[in-house]
């Protein structure tokens, strides 16, 4: 979680590396008791993230997104299939 | 000498380490993202293993015949339900740097009798060990925010792919400014 990005960056990285079409499809978002779920949350970050994020957040404190996106053609694949 | 200002082989280590430690989730996680559909076609060995984020299969569009590449297959989950979309014609080229991944993958495929489909690539996402062109569709499930590289993962999804090709991936993301610093530099954080 320490090295995600926000949902815009992520679509502007995809953008800089040729897709087009990126859209983002789902958003979930995750609370603290969801990450309890996964083994790679120790126990001691679940204490520290209920410790240090404020009640009214700890419902959504990421957000899993589903994100699609289409590799730009390369130039002259549109005349090569209608020509 | 240069000074790596991104930590990228100690965050990789803490990934490493961390992922290597999961024995299990109980299938909890695979239980909340996937319906009763998607479960019935996986072996229960990959439900437990499930540490995805999100359920992007079910917007992936997978067609029989399609060439697929699954970045950090973990154990299998996804790379299971590609593998019966694309079947019997297409592949699934499943990618983890972790050896012990790629086993259960390995295993988790014979088991859905799909080992003919599914093909295990020991890499890294940063540098795919896969031909330009040579991937219909990407997916990947809560892998590419563990990167310190992120442009270098896109960039590398933008050349293994063909023109044209499609991108399906969950992620997590965030709003940096709402996690406490004290989290966010928490060894545990880079692996979760």
């Amino acid at each position: 979680m320490a090295g995600a990005l926000a949902e815009r960056d992520f679509v502007a990285k995809l953008e800089k590396a040729g897709f087009v079409d990126v859209e983002v499809v789902d958003r979930q978002p995750r609370s603290i008791d969801d990450f309890t779920m996964y083994p790679l949350f120790t126990p001691e970050l679940i204490e520290l993230m209920r410790r240090l994020i404020p009640p009214e957040q700890q419902s959504s404190v990421a957000t899993a997104v589903v994100v699609r996106a289409r590799l730009a053609p390369q130039p002259g694949d549109s005349e090569a299939t209608t020509s | 000498m240069t000074t790596d200002l991104l930590h990228s082989d100690e965050r990789r280590s803490l990934v490493r380490e961390a992922y290597q430690a999961v024995d299990s989730t109980g299938g909890a996680v695979a239980c909340a993202l996937y319906d009763d559909e998607q479960l019935g076609r996986v072996p229960l060995s990959a439900r437990d293993l499930a540490l995805g984020v999100a359920n992007h299969m079910a917007f992936a569009e997978l067609h029989p015949g399609d060439i697929v590449l699954d970045i950090g297959c973990g154990g299998g989950i996804d790379t299971i339900l590609a593998a019966s979309a694309v079947a019997p014609t297409g592949r699934v080229y499943a990618l983890d740097f972790l050896p012990e991944m790629l086993d259960r993958t390995a295993a988790a495929a014979a088991e859905a009798g799909l080992s003919d489909v599914v093909q295990t690539v020991e890499g890294e996402m940063e540098a795919i060990p896969l031909p330009p062109d040579s991937v219909d569709v990407i997916v990947s499930n809560g892998v590419i925010n563990l990167s310190p590289r992120k442009s270098r993962v896109f960039a590398e999804c933008s050349r293994v792919l063909r023109p044209d090709g499609r991108f399906c991936v969950s992620d997590i993301t965030i709003v940096e400014e709402q996690l406490p610093p004290e989290v966010l530099v928490h060894p545990a954080a880079w692996a979760g």
